[in-house]
């Protein structure tokens, strides 16, 4: 138990339709909200590149609201997407991954961990650098 | 009152992530699983696992803040004994977020298949 969550599911859709429901706002709003609340268009921001913002605004019955606020670290469609939300339990990182299983179905795998470790995965990949210091150039904005 | 709400939330999942950043250590596990069984002194942690007591009493400190052990006293000896509530936190952790995602895809289920019916939405 390392603070780490794996969901797998898969559904009756190509890759390209789940990326984008997970990126695009007008999807978005019709299955985002925990149950419920919702997750009205207008307060959902997705700016679709390394170090952009993606927030959605969940609102509950009662008017009231809560901001998820992260920014994607990676954006690879249809394969793969990363957020990292920093203001949440140190830092936590999310990972989707959309794989084609050939029948028409898609695999998708949410895999969650904190940032420490995510830090730790990242750096045995190539290729993360410049996403990940944009995070950091990021995180040191926040700092300020 | 909601502001409250929000205050203890966030402290909860500040020690939360104190439990998690202790547990991502494989020895630190190993320990913790070793006194699942039962009380240990320093000593006794340090044997199976072939390390110094010294680093075994830094293993323990970071346990210790997560407050996921104890150290008690019997006589001069101070074994350590698990405090289970941490791992019940963290285990609901676990859960809460696995149910978020397992919701989310119910729901974007339904949306797949409005979407690939072809119905118009015209919300």
């Amino acid at each position: 138990m390392t603070g780490e969550l794996t969901y797998r599911r898969v559904h009756r859709a190509s890759p390209e339709l789940l990326f984008d429901c997970m990126t695009d706002p007008e999807h978005l709003a019709h299955f985002w909200g925990p149950a419920g609340t919702s997750t009205p268009v207008d307060g959902i921001v997705v700016d679709l590149r390394p170090g952009g913002k993606f927030e959605t605004t969940m609102v509950d019955a009662d008017g009231g609201g809560y901001t998820m606020r992260a920014v994607y670290v990676e954006i690879d469609r249809p394969h793969r997407l990363v957020w990292i939300e920093s203001d949440v339990e140190g830092g936590m990182r999310t990972t989707i991954t959309f794989t084609d299983r050939g029948d028409g179905h898609t695999e998708v795998i949410t895999h969650q961990t904190n940032v420490p470790e995510a830090y730790l995965s990242a750096e045995a990949r190539a290729g993360f650098a410049t996403s990940l210091d944009r995070f950091d150039a990021y995180l040191a904005g926040l700092a300020r | 009152m909601v502001v409250c709400t929000v205050a203890i939330v966030i402290v909860i999942e500040d020690e939360l992530s104190l439990v998690f950043s202790a547990l991502a250590d494989p020895t630190r596990r190993a320990i913790v699983t070793r006194l699942a069984t039962g009380a240990a002194t320093v000593n006794q942690l340090a044997e199976p696992f072939a390390l110094t007591q010294q680093a075994v009493s830094k293993h323990l400190k970071v346990l210790e803040r997560a407050r996921l052990i104890r150290r008690t006293r019997v006589g001069k000896a101070r074994p350590c004994v698990l405090d289970a509530d941490r791992l019940h936190d963290a285990a609901g952790w676990i859960e809460r977020h696995r149910q978020l995602w397992a919701d989310r895809h119910d729901r974007l289920e339904a949306h797949l298949h409005t979407l690939l019916r072809g119905e118009s939405d015209d919300r």
